[in-house]
């Protein structure tokens, strides 16, 4: 992705020419599709938070102070459009305590057991309060650098570091028994 | 469980394409936005007269209300200190009655009707 050529579309959007604007929707739709999936696991949903925030985007582009990249404004618009959405209405989680536990693994398949388990985290990571959950998604989607996610979430670095231990450690407390479970399993010849 | 068996798993989450028509679908609504007329701004400059004659107003009204206030309540406690004297009373009574005479409540349903249509109006506009 350029950001020589963000920045020509930008200029020529802002001069007139709308057509533009689809240069830069075609080079990141997939990465605003994808972190909006993140936060509601919901395709359709995703798309549609996805388009909203390509809206808001271009009714916002002359605001876009070119000293931080394009790509870091754009995700801080729409992570915070995703948070308030996934606020107004929920992604359909179970609640913590509800996640399924994961039990012995006799006569189970590894990889299966092993996806159940991923799909486990995966929900606990749905479930968990919003501040942590928000910081955890934004943290893994732009592999695991804590400055690009506090860029996102528009807080400093030092309370996402905060929150991903917190967050953890919530979910390392609901999950703790599942994956001891599955590792003790994987151990056992 | 450790942070390494969670960076994987989380790390490992499924990407998704976006749909053959998303790009086009949403080029359609910014044409359909940027064919739509710019929302009028609240005339501010236009505004600024009047707002500022009735913050005057509102002020002169408190400090005549406040000069009142101190003025019944002085003559008051020449007769029982602490108490609200009767010629106090009867002096917020003769205001009320005039106040009432003279229309202050339809005035002031209309100035709250009023602002009511005002936050109507900037609501439907946004």
């Amino acid at each position: 992705m350029s950001a020589a050529e963000d920045q020509a579309d930008v200029d020529r959007v802002l001069a007139g020419d709308v057509a533009a604007f689809e240069g830069i929707v075609r080079r990141w739709q997939g990465p605003l599709v994808n972190l909006a999936y993140r936060f509601s696991h919901d395709r359709a949903r995703a798309e549609d938070m996805a388009q909203e925030a390509f809206l808001r985007a271009y009714r916002a582009l002359a605001r876009w102070r070119r000293e931080a990249a394009f790509s870091t404004w754009l995700f801080a618009l729409a992570a915070n459009l995703y948070r308030s959405e996934l606020r107004r209405i929920p992604a359909r989680v179970l609640p913590l305590e509800d996640v399924p536990e994961l039990h012995g693994a006799a006569g189970f398949d590894a990889a299966l057991e092993a996806e159940e388990r991923d799909r486990s985290v995966r929900r606990a990571l749905l479930a968990l309060p919003a501040k942590y959950r928000e910081a955890l998604i934004l943290f893994y989607f732009h592999e695991q650098d804590i400055s690009a996610a506090a860029a996102s979430l528009g807080i400093p670095e030092g309370t996402v570091k905060a929150r991903l231990s917190r967050g953890r450690e919530i979910l390392r407390g609901k999950l703790s028994k599942v994956v001891a479970e599955g590792l003790v399993s994987k151990e056992v010849p | 469980m450790t942070g390494d068996e969670f960076d994987r798993i989380l790390a490992r989450e499924e990407t998704l394409e976006p749909s053959s028509g998303f790009a086009a679908a949403v080029m359609s609504a910014v044409e359909r936005e940027a064919a739509t007329p710019a929302a009028i701004p609240f005339p501010w400059r236009r505004a600024l007269p009047g707002l500022a004659a009735a913050a005057v107003a509102f002020v002169s009204l408190g400090v005549a209300a406040a000069v009142f206030f101190v003025r019944s309540a002085g003559a008051g406690s020449a007769q029982v200190p602490g108490a609200i004297s009767a010629p106090a009373i009867s002096s917020w009574g003769a205001a009320l009655d005039a106040a009432k005479h003279s229309g202050v409540g339809w005035v002031a349903l209309a100035l709250v009707l009023s602002l009511v249509c005002v936050k109507v109006s900037m609501r439907l506009a946004e």
